[in-house]
């Protein structure tokens, strides 16, 4: 049993919780009532206008009413909103004992010691009913919570059950449905059928039919007992001195509560919530039987709680909620905290049960996989201990019953036993540590060291809430919070008045708590302020921007919204360290203040119309119109003046105000309006503004000011008018007022130009957060600059991509048939090697572990390393440069590819080689030790590891794009060795599928094309060209160049200079063609131009002078050596690796592209997956 | 390094900054223990000659190349005839010479007269440097049978844990992490850690555990070779890799790593010379 809350006051003999509100009513032996609020504990309203004790007291469900009996045989109704007693109901003849309101009907049922139950109408506050029939007092009257039945009890020792509905349907409204009314009246012939009784049940009776159970235990009279709103359970109490939890199916007492020297009185148990209140003679407490907190732990993004006998697990990115595994049953206390293993995926459970040294913890493995529908329940460990956490990854530590400190490991044995300074409860502390709390303090302990570190003042701690990085901790005690860094310092403690219930911290370093009713931050400052409100209390569970996760009561996980500018504002203030002066100013505040009435306030304190007017808009409220249009008027800002004494309604004002600013035609409008609200004075001051003599006389005319009509017109000249008023006049009783010679004209200056706009103000400097905020656009400004650039990067990265086209892919998949089944065989022959090489390791490993054992020390000889593993499980050449096996890498690639000049790849391989293995260091001043890095760790057991490759594919694409900018620059040596770079590192790779493989042989094709191309390139540029055949062999070189496949950006440059010396040796026909095809791949506009005319010129003669190696419309591969055509049909040789074509001649030599494989060598081919192996 | 029995170790820190490699906290630590327990020191005093000799042995032969073999022959010597097997210094460092020396054989030889966790330590060290992981973990199971808590005994289990592999890289990554957490992260436990993600081929991870280690002290060997090995796993261009080799060079001529890549190049020259192609230009 918990208790929430005491109070101290006479003898309490009724209880009446607020279906809603967190209130209680007491009614009191002296005569009071007390409306109490037991969240806040505070009194909130006393009432004390019965003589005598009152007994009978219930709150109405949904009006602001309750009801009173006494033993003044009063019964009151009060409105707790008014404060007041609204009427009493006067008719019993003896003390009343209850008094209850109907949930539907405006009814009141009292039972009294005058043997009578009476039913009131608190609306017509007549009575409607009295039930007669029992003869001695009738100590309690209730109605049935749905049906038309009344239920009481009286000393005469029987219960009577009363049926009612006779009452309902006469009191239903008239015009209700009429053959239900007749039926009624017909009813009444026989007399009083209101109410009848239904069933006596007699003591004796009891024992019989109605006896179901009985509970024995209490040793005085039984003054109350309820059932549990929700649960098997009964809860009673008595004058013993005790109040007492039945388990209704056990038939047993579960729980005790006494006190020493009150005795109970009366029981109360709230409609919805699990709380119960119980009064004696010296006050009463409200209290719950078991705790409603869940028991949780958080890890990174996730949370595990219990609910209803699960483990379940949220994940807070996903909110993907799911049962991770079923608890042991058997406890029946609620699990009160756990504590998580991430390392292992274990659980420790602790339940507390009502006498301390009977918990118990349940440690658990959390299934690797698990059916949400239907959890796993696994097989627990299961020892008692106070609590139960986590110490180490191995470790976690039990505080048992005796106090003492247990450290256990993973089978749940006793590792050790550790001293430990007097201690009630231990939390976690991060590895190795924990907070040990002892009666007036916590003390920061070093497990392994055995001995306490730091020890901080604070009474009571409850719990505790290390923030992510570990590098503070909030203590949380019942009214207080104190937050610490990692030793344990103290660095600031805040009081609450409310229960403080949990906390999380939020990324930037900010604690978030809660009350029973708020949500507040605190930082490690001290700073601490509200948030926001809440209903019920939750649990937080973390804190992510502006979002609190937490569970509430029903354990379900919940996500509410915060706005976290105020505390992110102090933070900030706190660690950039501001002068804080200068930072508050209502101006500032402004910014975070969301309280539309606190904005408003603070907006006119800082002369900010704009924000004033959108708050005085959101509330909408008289005072505020009329505070903000005086202060919009100081400000000359009269259209904000104009909207305020339109919302006002400010008549005069307004008029007043158009008259000053010189609106004629909204003047007038006033005019109208006041003619039409019959307002004649407004009327008139508005014709007065305007001038208007005539509207003025008829104004005057109208309300019976004769005289004025005329004098008026007849002042003005308005003779006509003036004459028309003068025949009215009864000359006998009325005198014609004299015209006044001297009269002035009074006329209002016209208005020369009238003020539209408002009265101009000077600038006022940006504040801090104006500036702030517009720096931060102009930042994302910029960053979405970059976003813009960004794409640009990636085209080329599409273009190249582009670039691998399907034919590439189709060959590819072609080739593989044929390869896949040579290499199968292949791969047959090295499992069967393998097979060889292995017994013998095994069986020598075997010998000499058991040799060690025999007493003589026999040293193991070496065993089988990682490395010799990769070269016997791949057939890839990386993987053997990996392993550091250059010899069987060599030798593939010679096989592979035909390498036969290792040379330029002395550096691949050192490279490769340099990121086969990792470091670690092992005893201090001993050479590390190395780890092996494998690609498919996670399943290749002992004998099948292969190394982590390091070399991507996208890498190597992606280093093409360097390339082809030093292409485009012309700086070809660099861009050809760099080609030849990518080049030689194709056989290096390890891809994944079979489209890899095309893009990888696609990408050798890339290189090759470019490195023959600009290699031409650079020869043709040596060459002297003095003579027509070097200008001749200048030009076809030229031509060749076209023929190779780039880059359009790059194929312009190339058909340019084609055309340009083609177009110089009067070769015009073939210029021509090259002009063509140069539009054809849309060049710039004045390329484009330049290039329209040399054709225009070119087809006047549509010749070509010379005669040269070059057919444009015969398809021929470019020997890479003696650059010259070798067309279709005549033999060609080919290098095994880039693919380049050569003259028969040059078969055995090394390939130009490549600078490393034997050009026509019989090779097996590319080989850079293991599909490839299959 | 003897052992103190009792329930508290007044030289506990001490020895834990050793073995994680925080060897200025260490040296802190030790002073302000000689200060506040002179009785300590003074105990060690009294039977230290015989191991500060084999300490000193040890530093000799680290501080001068030319003077090893004559070490290691006397110490060959010294091991031939009755050893004090009490004196687990001497055992520790005759160890390390013959380990230096890559003579495993001698050194597990050496160390197995030795009971002390020190000893069981370095032998499951030699071991992996065997890849024998199956004797790595019995010999493991006799430390955790002694000690299981003890920080030696969780550095070891972390070592055999990354030589096994698989899920285990997962437990040895959390031993690395649980001691960085409870002491400080040193470059042992941050190249622990990098070791275990790379393992797991968590490269990302790698980089901001290497780059932590980097900022500590920008030419450690260990660290160095590891951002080789890493920055290539990473697709970063070759110029970067090549720095930090050349600052591995630079610093750290003598690094095993250096001597075996030294040895590679000489292979890779020999190995080409056998291929050629079957005509010149």
């Amino acid at each position: 049993m918990l208790t929430k809350f005491e109070t101290k006051s006479a003898r309490v003999k009724g209880l009446s919780f607020h279906p809603k509100r967190p209130w209680i009513l007491a009614s009191l032996h002296n005569g009071v009532i007390q409306l109490w609020d037991y969240r806040m504990c505070t009194l909130i309203d006393k009432f004390d206008e019965h003589d005598g004790p009152v007994r009978g007291i219930d709150f109405h469900k949904q009006q602001p009413l309750f009801v009173s009996g006494g033993d003044d045989y009063k019964i009151k109704v009060w409105n707790y909103k008014l404060r007041r007693c609204l009427f009493t109901l006067l008719g019993h003849l003896d003390y009343i004992r209850t008094t209850f309101f109907h949930h539907e009907y405006p009814w009141i049922l009292s039972a009294s010691d005058d043997q009578t139950i009476r039913i009131w109408n608190w609306q017509s506050r007549t009575c409607v009913c009295v039930l007669t029939g029992h003869n001695h007092y009738v100590m309690c009257a209730q109605f049935h919570p749905s049906e038309d039945l009344v239920v009481s009890a009286s000393l005469d020792q029987t219960v009577r059950v009363w049926d009612i509905s006779g009452l309902r349907k006469k009191n239903l409204s008239p015009g209700a449905v009429e053959t239900d009314v007749r039926g009624i009246s017909g009813v009444d012939l026989f007399g009083a059928s209101d109410a009848v009784v239904k069933h006596v049940l007699e003591a004796q009776e009891f024992s019989k039919a109605w006896e179901l159970d009985t509970c024995r235990g209490h040793y005085n009279n039984v003054s109350c007992a309820v059932f549990h709103p929700r649960q098997e359970l009964i809860l009673s109490n008595s004058e013993d001195k005790s109040i007492r939890v039945w388990d209704m199916s056990k038939r047993t007492g579960v729980q005790t509560f006494r006190r020493d020297h009150d005795r109970f009185w009366v029981l109360g148990a709230h409609p919805n919530l699990n709380l119960f209140a119980a009064g004696h003679d010296s006050g009463m407490l409200v209290f719950k039987l078991e705790r409603e907190r869940p028991a949780y732990a958080v890890y990174g993004n996730m949370l595990y709680y219990v609910k209803d006998r699960f483990l379940r697990q949220l994940d807070f990115n996903s909110s993907k909620d799911t049962a991770v595994m079923q608890l042991r049953s058997g406890s029946k206390f609620p699990v009160f905290s756990m504590s998580y293993n991430p390392a292992e995926n274990a659980v420790l459970l602790c339940t507390r049960a009502t006498n301390l040294e009977n918990s118990t913890y349940d440690l658990y493995a959390i299934p690797k996989e698990s059916d949400s529908q239907n959890p796993d329940a696994p097989e627990g460990k299961r020892s008692s201990g106070l609590t139960a956490v986590w110490v180490a990854r191995n470790r976690f530590a039990v505080l048992d019953r005796m106090h003492s400190l247990l450290i256990k490991n993973l089978k749940n044995e006793i590792v050790k036993k550790v001293q430990v300074p007097s201690c009630e409860e231990i939390f976690y502390a991060g590895t190795g540590s924990l907070l040990l709390r002892d009666a007036d303090g916590v003390t920061l302990f070093d497990v392994q060291q055995k001995r306490s570190l730091a020890t901080v003042k604070i009474a009571k701690v409850k719990y505790v809430v290390w923030s992510a990085d570990t590098s503070h901790v909030a203590l949380l005690a019942k009214h207080a919070i104190m937050i610490c860094n990692r030793k344990l310092e103290s660095l600031c403690n805040i009081h609450e008045n409310i229960r403080v219930k949990s906390g999380a911290w939020d990324e930037s370093g900010v604690f978030i708590y809660t009350t029973s009713n708020h949500i507040k931050y605190a930082l490690t400052s001290g700073d601490h302020g509200i948030i926001r409100t809440l209903d019920l209390p939750i649990y937080v569970t973390r804190v992510r921007g502006n979002s609190v996760y937490c569970l509430d009561r029903e354990c379900r996980p919940r996500v509410l919204t915060i706005d976290p500018t105020e505390y992110r504002f102090k933070l900030a203030l706190v660690n950039r360290k501001y002068e804080e002066t200068d930072f508050v100013t209502p101006d500032l505040s402004l910014h975070f203040v969301k309280d539309e009435k606190t904005r408003f306030t603070l907006a006119l304190e800082c002369g900010n119309i704009e924000v004033a007017l959108e708050a005085a808009k959101a509330l909408d409220e008289r005072g505020c119109w009329e505070r903000l249009g005086e202060a919009a008027l100081l400000q000359g800002h009269h259209q904000v003046v104009e909207m305020c004494y339109q919302r006002t309604k400010n008549f005069d004002k307004l008029t007043f105000l158009y008259l000053i600013t010189g609106n004629l035609a909204k003047l007038r409008k006033m005019m109208k309006i006041a003619e039409i609200r019959k307002d004649m004075s407004g009327h008139y001051q508005g014709a007065l503004y305007l001038g208007d003599v005539s509207e003025r006389v008829r104004i005057l005319k109208n309300c019976g000011q004769k005289s004025l009509a005329y004098l008026t017109a007849a002042t003005h000249g308005m003779d006509e008018e003036a004459e028309s008023l003068k025949e009215t006049f009864d000359l006998e009783k009325e005198t014609v007022p004299e015209v006044d010679l001297n009269a002035q004209l009074l006329q209002p200056p016209p208005p020369i130009n009238p003020l539209d706009t408002n009265w101009p103000l000077l600038t006022v400097s940006k504040g801090f957060f104006e500036g702030a905020i517009a720096a931060k656009g102009k930042a994302g400004q910029m960053a979405a600059d970059m976003d813009v650039d960004a794409p640009g990067g990636e085209g080329w990265g599409e273009d190249a991509e582009l670039q691998l086209d399907e034919d590439g892919f189709m060959d590819a998949q072609d080739g593989l048939g044929e390869e896949g089944g040579a290499a199968k065989e292949e791969g047959g022959g090295w499992e069967v090697e393998e097979d060889l090489d292995l017994p013998p390791e095994l069986e020598l490993s075997a010998g000499s572990g058991g040799g060690a054992e025999d007493g003589f020390f026999v040293p193991p000889t070496k065993g089988m390393s990682p490395t010799q593993l990769w070269c016997n499980n791949s057939q890839l050449p990386v993987d053997h440069v990996l392993a550091g096996s250059f010899e069987t890498a060599m030798r593939l690639l010679h096989d592979q590819v035909g390498v036969v000049q290792f040379g330029p790849y002395k550096q691949l391989f050192m490279q490769t080689l340099s990121r086969g293995r990792t470091c670690y260091l092992g005893l201090p001043s001993l050479p590390c030790l190395r780890g092996n890095p494998q690609r498919n760790w996670k399943d290749c057991g002992t004998k099948q590891g292969l190394p982590a490759v390091g070399l991507r594919l996208s890498d190597l694409i992606a280093r093409l794009q360097q390339c082809y900018q030093l292409t485009t620059a012309g700086r070809f040596e660099e861009a050809v060795e760099r080609f030849r770079a990518i080049l030689l590192s194709v056989p290096l790779l390890v891809v994944d599928n079979k489209q890899e493989i095309a893009e990888a042989q696609q990408l050798i094709t890339i290189c090759r094309e470019y490195i023959v191309g600009l290699t031409m390139e650079t020869e043709r540029k040596k060459l002297p060209k003095e003579t027509l055949d070097q200008q001749k062999r200048l030009c076809e070189m030229a031509a060749y160049f076209t023929h190779c496949s780039l880059q359009p950006v790059h194929m312009v440059l190339v058909l340019r200079t084609a055309l340009n010396l083609f177009f110089k040796l009067k070769n015009f026909k073939t210029a021509a063609s090259f002009a063509r095809r140069l539009l054809e791949l849309g060049p710039k506009p004045e390329v484009a131009q330049q290039t329209r005319k040399i054709l225009a010129a070119c087809e006047k003669t549509l010749t070509d002078a010379h005669q040269l190696n070059y057919d444009p419309h015969n398809p021929f591969d470019l020997c890479a050596a003696s650059y010259t055509p070798l067309y279709r049909g005549r033999p060609v040789e080919k290098c095994p690796l880039s693919g380049a074509c050569y003259c028969p001649p040059y078969k055995g030599q090394v390939c130009r592209v490549t600078q490393v494989t034997e050009i026509g060598k019989d090779v097996i081919g590319l080989r850079v997956s293991p599909l490839q192996f299959r | 390094m003897a052992t103190q029995q009792g329930d508290v170790d007044e030289l506990f820190d001490v020895k834990n900054a050793y073995y994680i490699g925080s060897y200025q906290q260490c040296i802190n630590e030790a002073q302000k223990v000689k200060r506040k327990y002179a009785v300590v020191m003074d105990d060690i005093k009294a039977s230290s000659s015989p191991e500060l000799q084999a300490v000193k042995m040890f530093a000799e032969y680290r501080a001068n190349e030319g003077k090893r073999d004559a070490i290691v022959a006397e110490l060959d010597k010294k091991m031939s005839k009755n050893v004090d097997v009490a004196n687990t210094t001497f055992l520790l460092m005759a160890a390390s010479i013959y380990y230096h020396e890559m003579n495993s054989d001698a050194a597990l030889r050496t160390l197995h007269q030795g009971e002390s966790l020190e000893c069981m330590a370095m032998t499951i060290q030699v071991l992996l440097s065997l890849d024998r992981v199956d004797l790595a973990r019995k010999e493991l199971k006799k430390m955790q049978e002694q000690d299981e808590d003890a920080t030696l005994t969780q550095l070891s289990t972390a070592w055999v844990n990354i030589a096994v592999g698989g899920e285990k890289l997962q437990d040895a990554y959390y031993i690395f992490q649980e001691m960085s957490d409870k002491y400080s992260p040193t470059l042992l436990l941050l190249n622990g850690q990098a070791a275990c993600h790379m393992a797991q081929n968590k490269w990302e991870e790698a980089e901001g555990v290497l780059q932590e280690a980097l900022d500590k002290d920008s030419s450690h060997p260990e660290t160095l070779i590891n951002l080789i090995v890493l920055t290539q796993h990473l697709g970063k261009a070759p110029e970067v890799t090549n720095r930090y080799l050349s600052q591995l060079k630079d610093a750290h001529r003598a690094h095993p790593f250096l001597k075996d890549y030294l040895t590679k190049e000489n292979e890779f020259d020999r190995l080409t010379m056998q291929y050629a192609p079957t005509a010149t230009a």
